[in-house]
């Protein structure tokens, strides 16, 4: 192996285990927050400058162009003052369709953690699945592939600074989304 | 039942759906299935078998589908494939420059000959036995074409995929399955003065934003459709906790300056101020721009449209078009059975608005009026729930009250149309079932009056 290649340099600065270990409690942590809908407190765990992306999906030829793009619909393109809004639009009294409240959990797993060139930065992939149920007997069932960049801030905490959830649905079986993936 | 008599071919077809005596007993009763004078439903129309194959049949393959926008397929080969009611077709630029729609369904052994939502081909070629259909839908080669030497009846020219009439009105283009259907001119009638708010407020007309959302929802297709038509009553309610993040507290909608308006089932429900949708978007450059084009609408538009182009309100064209003003979605409810519905949405802008507006639009949408939306997202449950009670016997004999603003007709010195006083109305919900009920009992277009 040539190690002079940058590519190999990456490579080996290795990801330690207790990093890993720490990205997944992370991961675990967030997914926790979310089925208790403790979103101001999941809020927490994003970067000011948050990129959350779900775009819509679409089912093209292999010929034709990518099956989503950044210039297409999507079901979150957002900022943090979008998600903000989401976050105290479901805490309001009368968000009527989250009272009762729907029992759900989000599964994370396959957490591969990838090295970046930013010391303090690393690329995050997982599964997620989303088991929602509402009321006496609707369920719904959301999956999707991430891609996320999660950092450590100067303080020391790990936190999500960039989130691409990618649908396997290109027509959402579900009503709505009312959670995070 | 196997019958011992086969009738002739033809005819065995027509009748698979539904026994002809079934369909003629059924559109006799529609009349007290709908009350449109009183305001009052019988639940069983979004909930029987029945009536949802009479649907299909009287009302989605008579009607004119939006099937696509003019900017959604620029080029020559450009295609999307979509639906009317639940026949599954293509929409297609052909050589021609003209759009085409025909079915999705081989002449062959009726394979899906486009697996694609979107893209751009020359040919579709089915996946089975390799035939291939140009852009128009004409069958342009069968694989091995020698195996039908000797005696054949493979005539090409009478095996192209089944098309549709396709019309446009100013750049939205819309299909027909029913060569009696009257044109789409006439079918919009007077609803044509409303749409052009939207379409023809600027002398660029609209175009449409890549990329469409899709979701499905367990409600029959027609709770979203009346909403849309002229539900303004449920926004401060179902909407409250929207309203109430984003803008602290819920609009005012005020009688005195807001309507119904509806033509043949189309149906527009807002007030004149201007700007309440739009607003809605989170962008105060969309703001600025629709005030500073204001005067130049009131040229194109007269003064008491240029009111509307981005005002609280919404719309319904018959039977499943439906589009807010301001925020700038167009959506469609495609039927996937009685009990369940395809949202199919976009977003729409000015093509002469500035560039940078196209992403205030596209994610202004997304917060607001798509499936994660902080508005929409309250919607669908009401719609599910509203169908889904009528699982129960008793339940479904209740009659649904629809009876606000009985007497709110006005006559309207400028607006064209039927017009009634007041947004907070339930005028054009009757307006749109009744012309439904028209269309379910009508056999044929001649018995469909104009409204």
């Amino acid at each position: 192996m040539n190690q002079t290649e940058p590519n190999e340099t990456r490579e080996h600065r290795a990801v330690s285990i207790e990093l890993i270990n720490e990205i997944q409690q992370f991961l675990y942590r967030e997914a926790r927050l979310l089925d208790d809908e403790q979103l101001y407190e999941w809020l927490e765990l994003l970067t000011e400058d948050i990129h959350y992306w779900m775009p819509g999906v679409q089912a093209r030829y292999r010929k034709d162009d990518a099956r989503f793009s950044s210039d297409r619909m999507a079901f979150f393109d957002d900022d943090l003052e979008y998600l903000k809004i989401r976050v105290a639009r479901a805490k309001q009294p009368t968000a009527w369709a989250e009272d009762p409240p729907t029992r759900h959990f989000h599964m994370v797993s396959n957490i591969e953690v990838e090295p970046t060139d930013n010391p303090s930065e690393w690329t995050v992939h997982s599964l997620i699945l989303n088991n929602r149920h509402r009321n006496e007997d609707d369920e719904m069932e959301l999956k999707a592939r991430r891609v996320d960049l999660i950092r450590r801030t100067e303080d020391g905490c790990l936190k999500l600074a960039r989130r691409k959830v990618i649908l396997l649905q290109t027509v959402l079986q579900a009503k709505n989304i009312n959670t995070f993936l | 039942m196997r019958r011992t008599n086969q009738p002739e071919w033809e005819n065995r077809v027509s009748n698979l759906s539904m026994k002809t005596d079934d369909k003629a007993e059924l559109a006799a009763k529609i009349n007290d299935l709908v009350d449109a004078e009183e305001g009052y439903l019988d639940r069983r129309i979004f909930w029987d078998e029945s009536v949802y194959s009479l649907e299909l049949e009287r009302v989605f393959a008579r009607c004119w589908i939006f099937v696509a926008h003019d900017s959604q397929l620029p080029e020559v080969g450009d295609f999307i494939t979509s639906t009317i009611g639940e026949d599954a077709v293509i929409v297609s630029r052909g050589e021609d420059g003209k759009i085409h729609t025909f079915l999705n369904s081989c002449s062959h052994r009726g394979n899906r000959v486009c697996f694609a939502e979107v893209g751009k081909a020359r040919r579709f070629t089915c996946n089975f036995h390799g035939w291939s259909f140009g852009l128009d839908g004409t069958l342009k080669n069968v694989a091995r074409p020698q195996s039908y030497d000797g005696r054949s009846n493979l005539d090409k020219s009478k095996l192209g995929l089944h098309q549709a009439r396709v019309e446009s009105y100013k750049g939205m283009h819309f299909a027909c399955f029913d060569p009696d259907a009257p044109s789409l001119e006439e079918y919009l009638g007077d609803y044509r003065w409303y749409l052009d708010i939207i379409l023809d407020n600027d002398e660029g007309g609209i175009e449409f934003i890549d990329g469409n959302i899709k979701s499905r929802i367990k409600c029959n297709w027609k709770f979203p459709a009346e909403n849309f038509v002229g539900d303004s009553y449920h926004a401060p309610w179902t909407h409250s906790s929207a309203l109430i993040a984003m803008f602290g507290k819920t609009p005012n909608m005020r009688p005195e300056r807001s309507y119904h308006i509806n033509a043949n089932g189309h149906g527009w429900e807002g007030g004149m101020d201007f700007i309440g949708n739009a607003a809605t978007l989170k962008s105060p450059q969309i703001v600025e721009y629709l005030r500073e084009q204001e005067a130049k609408f009131a040229e194109r538009l007269g003064k008491v449209r240029s009111r509307m182009v981005g005002s609280l309100s919404s719309a319904n064209v018959f039977p499943n078009l439906s589009y807010l003003a301001g925020h700038n979605t167009f959506r469609t409810w495609n039927p996937k059975g009685p009990r369940e519905t395809e949202l199919h949405t976009w977003v729409f802008m000015n093509a002469n608005a500035p560039e940078e507006l196209k992403e205030d639009y596209r994610r202004g949408v997304m917060l607001t009026f798509s499936p994660a939306g902080v508005f929409e997202m309250d919607d669908g449950e009401n719609f599910e729930n509203c169908t889904s009670v009528n699982a129960g016997v008793i339940t479904r004999q209740q009659k649904l009250h629809v009876g606000m603003g009985l007497d709110s007709r006005i006559e309207h010195e400028e607006l064209k149309g039927n017009v009634y006083q007041s947004q907070i109305n339930e005028a054009n919900q009757r307006a749109f079932y009744q012309r439904w009920a028209d269309l379910m009992s009508a056999e044929t277009w001649a018995d469909v009056p104009v409204r």
